[in-house]
């Protein structure tokens, strides 16, 4: 285990030059809206608080977390903040592989292409599509991620966007939760399958839905893919820990602790695996961790875009 | 010895925290938790609840070892939120970091 102290000194160090937890900037990381035809103005703001697009990143770090964790070479992890940005951002560039970006990248565009063909009046901003800050919100340090959240909070206000769609539900629980309650500024927040609304049939296809705690718990949404999967014909099999009761992946403990998330997550997969069925993520966190774990999964969003066409 | 400090559930408001004299320690919280690890979160609450501040500093690697997953606040008989209690512990330690 890492000790916390160094892990949160690192992020909120990061977060406060950067916007970024990673410390590499949010222009080196955010690309994948490059090339698409998105308008940057209508009716509401995709906001995707680029988790999707850091989890090449973070594939690679965990990799590095994990060699070092209960190691003397732990107690070193504070010096990361002293690393020039420059390294960092030149880091995520060289680190992160190719094709895991481009799987990233995939995901949001599976996403656009939900929302186009359920006719919603999308746009997009990057420079507004900033990190939540939710990872300090977790680790305690509500300081920092107050001062993050009412810096992100006032540079949409600012730029008159009322309403936001969300992609994952950590973002989605800090905009439409934590932000209201810590910076007084309230957006109307929908994640994007709750906006998905076309005609679709398959009758063969059965999956398992593995709820993310945030959705399943804390925002209570597990219900809304379920209708979308009955609306298209697709069969689901829920496994004992679904919706309310869901079963975390072990994320959360990442950052801290590799050894006891593969833990978490050897239990979780064991109980996913039961159904026999392709399993389907909705958080990117969830998503990387199953990937590691060599499950047959993909995440929502791109399962239900074959069905956009 | 350990000192306690029975006025410590006032001070963990200004962490967030207006549930810590709810819980009766049934231990639901521990029995659903998917650590199973050495009666987590409820030593940890009962810490809390009589002011045992120094078992909290000692102990701050457990509070980090949650998931914030909220099982536990989902089956609490008393709903006394765990979870959040357990993230109102990890800034009161953030705060005694930053301050010392």
């Amino acid at each position: 285990m890492y000790n916390p102290k160094y892990i949160i000194d690192v992020l909120a160090d990061n977060i406060r030059k950067t916007r970024n937890p990673f410390g590499a900037g949010n222009g080196t990381v955010n690309k994948w809206w490059k090339g698409s035809d998105l308008p940057s103005n209508g009716d509401a703001m995709l906001f995707t608080g680029l988790m999707y697009q850091l989890m090449p990143f973070i594939k690679k770090t965990t990799v590095q977390i994990e060699r070092f964790e209960d190691t003397k070479m732990a107690d070193y992890v504070w010096l990361q903040k002293y690393v020039p940005k420059l390294m960092v951002k030149l880091g995520y560039i060289f680190m992160a592989d190719k094709k895991d970006k481009k799987a990233s990248n995939h995901i949001l565009k599976s996403m656009v292409k939900l929302l186009v063909k359920s006719n919603v009046n999308l746009f997009y901003r990057p420079k507004l599509d900033y990190y939540s800050g939710i990872l300090l919100y977790d680790l305690g340090d509500n300081e920092g991620f107050i001062e993050h959240a009412e810096f992100v909070a006032n540079k949409l206000k600012e730029n008159g966007i009322k309403k936001i769609i969300t992609v994952d539900p950590h973002t989605t629980y800090a905009l439409k939760v934590l932000y209201p309650k810590y910076t007084g500024i309230e957006f109307d927040v929908k994640t994007y399958f709750e906006l998905i609304d076309f005609e679709a049939r398959d009758g063969n296809s059965q999956v398992t839905l593995h709820d993310p705690c945030f959705y399943g718990r804390y925002l209570e949404l597990s219900d809304k893919p379920r209708k979308i999967l009955d609306r298209f014909g697709i069969d689901h099999v829920d496994v004992r820990n679904s919706g309310k009761f869901t079963h975390c992946c072990g994320g959360p403990a990442e950052s801290i602790s590799p050894s006891l998330t593969k833990e978490i997550l050897s239990k979780r997969y064991g109980s996913l695996q039961e159904t026999g069925k392709p399993i389907l993520a909705m958080c990117p966190v969830c998503l990387g961790n199953l990937q590691k774990i060599d499950a047959d999964v993909e995440d929502l969003s791109v399962f239900l875009a074959q069905y956009a066409n | 010895m350990t000192q306690v400090y029975p006025e410590f559930a006032d001070e963990l408001e200004g962490f967030g925290v207006n549930t810590t004299m709810d819980c009766f320690n049934c231990g639901t919280c521990a029995a659903i938790c998917p650590l199973i690890y050495e009666h987590f979160p409820r030593k940890m609450i009962r810490y809390a609840q009589i002011g045992a501040k120094d078992r909290i500093l000692e102990n701050y690697e457990d509070l980090w070892r949650c998931l914030h997953c909220g099982l536990c606040i989902q089956t609490c008989p008393r709903e006394a939120d765990p979870g959040d209690l357990i993230l109102g512990l990890r800034r009161f330690v953030v705060d005694h970091w930053r301050r010392t």
